[in-house]
């Protein structure tokens, strides 16, 4: 077939809608000492202290900035074990045995009123963001208070990213539902964090109940200056130069920062999250994550708190189906999440949702040159030429092609005819194009 | 909890509903209504037309494929048997259909008439000069029954002719089509009742599969679009020089343009021929202008060569050109200033070039 994907078809017969389930609290939380951009971590308390919830535990030091550790739970501190971390790698975790009291650290939290709140000044707000390690609950992990820094740049337009493109993914949808005050609120807290009026909620225009919440919210305010902006129901819309495009109008090239252009873009979680941290001077210790795919018994969307280890939850979720089968374990969406070698992880801030699926065998075949990878691809590049350019190890034509553009959504291999693993000779390329 | 076996594999971990097999069933469909009416016009020149070549073809694919899959070195000592076991199993449903979608074409696109050393000589160069040479379904530059169509013709040309349909070989009608000088109605052209190769007579069913390949996909609308609107452009410019001159309507302009369409291999061509995804370009600048080079080749052969066809030609030429279009550094999916005046210049040039012939006193006089 000859054609451009725009919309991920629901080939594994997944619900879309998932209710919301709690799933109560496990015996024992890890929290990491490592991640993607902080790779080395000091902790301040000892073996067998008892901690706090909330309470700061400890550093972790990476080369750009540092990022301060909490206890998601209060119980005892009682060494560290190895797991693995969202990344795929084995990261050391301090191990925390839940004593279930949920004993808060009172000289950490304390509750702001609505006017404290209103007198915050950009650095202010900043300040509480790093100190309370709010970063992008997307899936970037990106703290949030570097982007508060704008470098002197005007913004105009604030962008709140609700799309969740990827498919199977619900959570950030039952967020907006069940959350709505804390959302708005948070918005407002960015509006008057840039000093700027023009705040706009994208989310898919299939959710129209979302749309309808919202609206509903936002008729009581008439001067607040939020406005829901419903944008296309395509794979990679929740992208942000795709999200940009779409509810603004503007085309920021590659290579070039959204706030050049004064928008800055936000994960409505990540929203959501900071309001949480400035009402109630906390860091955010719950995140939902949406449990699902063909190979999970009972799937649906969970509050999980963070440092909670994967078996715990997919045992909540009755375990697998099939087990004869071989299974794929993705963190992340299906269409751009990793695989990790086994359920042994733990649930970090930053995992938006856990997929399981039956892995089915894909025999490739030759490329037939049909042209659907670059008709599909979002930043217009072509996918079959890059992948012959790597086969052929012709360095000059790999930077030509320019790979380093690519975004990695895997439309090029959803979309090809041959089922060739296409998006990993893109990704060859630019580590080749690197050099 | 159970002992689970996880793999590791890079994203994306989904895969669009369909794949190779399903795309070469596709065209083999889509061959149907044209092979059909070639069995009910020439029962036996059919049978032996499809028969032939797909057997010669299949075996050759079959060997390539054994040629290509050797049993790795390792001393020991194998039956031939065993190595013929070893080679087979990398034999796939997709090596079968490839090499049947090559000959069902091939057979097509000759006529009943054509003698069974023409066709098995044709089928065995098409499919080795024009696809396994290069290494195989995917790899190859030519449409390989483009190719074995025209090393039959230029091999054994002199041994056919073309007979009208629903008559069996005694009514021989030596020259080959209306653009021969043969004279049919519009009707009889549309409808195939004019004689011709095996599939290229029977528009109506060559438009059944048209519509299907564009229903289902499998068929680039862009390069059909570029091919016919080009090929229509031209047809209309070479009209006005060739019935405007002689004063009188005769045929008429109309009928003139109307019957240099529906004549020959010009639609088989364009539904089955430039249509093939892997000797075309990837990016959509440069299929158009494939397509229209493809056309202009073609008609360029019909109008001002000695030879009465053009369109298997014409497709071999653009084949040729479509590694220039298709240059990774030049050529782009987003539409740049140059492919758009590329694609203006290519179709204008052409026919100022038919327009120019009346006052150079020249060709199609």
């Amino acid at each position: 077939m000859i054609a451009k994907t725009k919309y991920i078809a629901n080939t594994r017969n997944l619900l879309e809608i998932l209710p919301t389930v709690d799933i109560g609290e496990p015996e024992d939380i890890f929290i990491a000492m490592e991640n993607a951009r902080c790779p080395k971590a000091e902790l301040s308390i000892k073996e067998g202290d008892h901690v706090k919830l909330y309470q700061l535990i400890g550093m972790r030091y990476g080369p750009f900035f540092n990022q301060p550790i909490h206890s998601t739970v209060s119980g005892t501190f009682v060494g560290f074990e190895k797991h693995l971390h969202r990344s795929g790698k084995l990261v050391n975790f301090a191990h925390i045995k839940n004593d279930f009291k949920d004993e808060e650290d009172k000289t950490v939290t304390f509750e702001r009123t609505d006017e404290e709140i209103a007198k915050l000044t950009r650095e202010e707000i900043m300040e509480i963001a790093r100190d309370r390690a709010s970063a992008g609950l997307g899936g970037s992990s990106f703290p949030t208070y570097i982007k508060f820094d704008t470098k002197g740049r005007k913004i105009n337009t604030i962008l709140i990213n609700g799309i969740e493109c990827e498919p199977y993914i619900t959570a950030d949808k039952r967020m907006m539902v069940e959350h709505a005050e804390t959302v708005i609120n948070g918005i407002k807290l960015m509006q008057q964090a840039f000093g700027t009026k023009d705040a706009r909620l994208c989310v898919k225009k299939k959710y129209k109940d979302i749309i309808d919440i919202y609206n509903t919210f936002l008729s009581e305010m008439p001067d607040s200056g939020i406005t829901v902006c419903p944008v296309g129901n395509y794979y990679p819309q929740g992208w942000e130069i795709a999200m940009i495009k779409s509810a603004t109008g503007i085309d920021v090239p590659s290579g070039h920062l959204p706030s050049e252009y004064g928008i800055i873009n936000f994960n409505v979680s990540t929203v959501a999250g900071l309001y949480d941290s400035v009402k109630y001077n906390r860091p955010v210790i719950e995140r939902y994550v949406s449990v699902t795919g063909d190979g999970i018994k009972h799937p649906g969307n969970f509050s999980i708190r963070n440092g909670t280890p994967m078996r715990y939850i997919l045992e909540k979720c009755g375990g697998y189906t099939h087990p004869e089968k071989k299974k794929v374990f993705i963190l992340g969406g299906p269409m751009m999440g990793a695989s990790l070698p086994s359920d042994d992880c733990i649930c970090t801030k930053t995992v938006t949702s856990i997929i399981v699926l039956n892995h089915d065998e894909i025999k490739e075949e030759n490329c037939i040159r049909c042209g659907s990878c670059v008709l599909s691809c979002p930043v217009h590049l072509k996918p079959v030429q890059i992948m012959n350019a790597v086969k052929a190890m012709d360095k000059e034509m790999i930077k030509a092609l320019e790979p380093l553009k690519c975004i990695e959504c895997g439309l090029c291999a959803y979309s090809c005819t041959s089922k060739i693993q296409v998006t990993d000779y893109v990704r060859r390329a630019k580590v080749i194009a690197k050099l | 909890m159970d002992n689970i076996e996880f793999i590791k594999e890079s994203a994306p971990h989904l895969r669009r509903k369909d794949s190779l097999v399903a795309m070469l069933l596709d065209v083999v469909i889509a061959l149907a209504p044209v092979l059909i009416f070639a069995f009910i016009a020439w029962p036996l020149g059919a049978l032996k037309n499809v028969l032939i070549s797909v057997a010669v073809m299949e075996l050759a694919e079959l060997i390539f494929v054994l040629l290509t899959h050797p049993m790795p070195v390792d001393l020991q000592k194998h039956s031939l048997i065993e190595r013929f076991k070893y080679g087979i199993s990398s034999y796939r449903p997709s090596n079968f259909l490839a090499a049947l979608v090559s000959a069902l074409i091939f057979a097509l696109i000759l006529p009943a008439s054509t003698s069974w050393y023409a066709l098995m000589i044709g089928a065995a160069a098409g499919i080795t000069l024009g696809k396994l040479l290069f290494g195989g379904t995917g790899n190859n530059l030519f449409n390989p029954a483009a190719v074995g169509m025209v090393f039959a013709k230029v091999c054994f040309g002199g041994t056919m002719y073309y007979t009208a349909p629903f008559a069996g070989v005694t009514e021989v009608t030596v020259s080959p089509t209306y653009l021969a000088g043969g004279d049919y109605g519009i009707l009889d052209l549309f409808i195939g009742n004019v004689p011709g190769t095996l599939g290229e007579t029977c528009k109506i069913a060559i438009l059944l599969g048209l519509a299907y390949l564009l229903i289902k996909r499998v068929a680039d609308w862009k390069v059909v679009v570029s091919y016919l609107g080009t090929f229509v452009l031209l047809t209309l410019a070479g009209g006005l020089t060739v019935t405007l001159p002689r004063g009188g309507f005769i045929p008429t302009y109309g009928e003139w343009v109307l019957s240099h369409l529906l004549a020959g291999g010009f639609l088989f061509g364009a539904v089955y021929m430039v249509t093939d995804p892997v000797t075309m370009p990837i990016t959509t600048p440069s299929r158009v202008m494939y397509g229209m080079s493809a056309a202009i080749a073609a008609f360029f052969i019909r109008h001002f060569a000695a030879l009465p066809e053009g369109v298997g030609y014409g497709i071999l030429i653009a084949n040729c050109l479509a590694p220039l279009f298709d240059y990774p550094k030049w050529s782009s999916e987003v539409w740049k200033k140059k492919d758009i005046i590329i694609c203006v210049a290519l179709p204008l040039a052409a026919i100022a070039i038919v327009i120019w012939t009346v006052f150079a006193g020249g060709f199609g006089l």
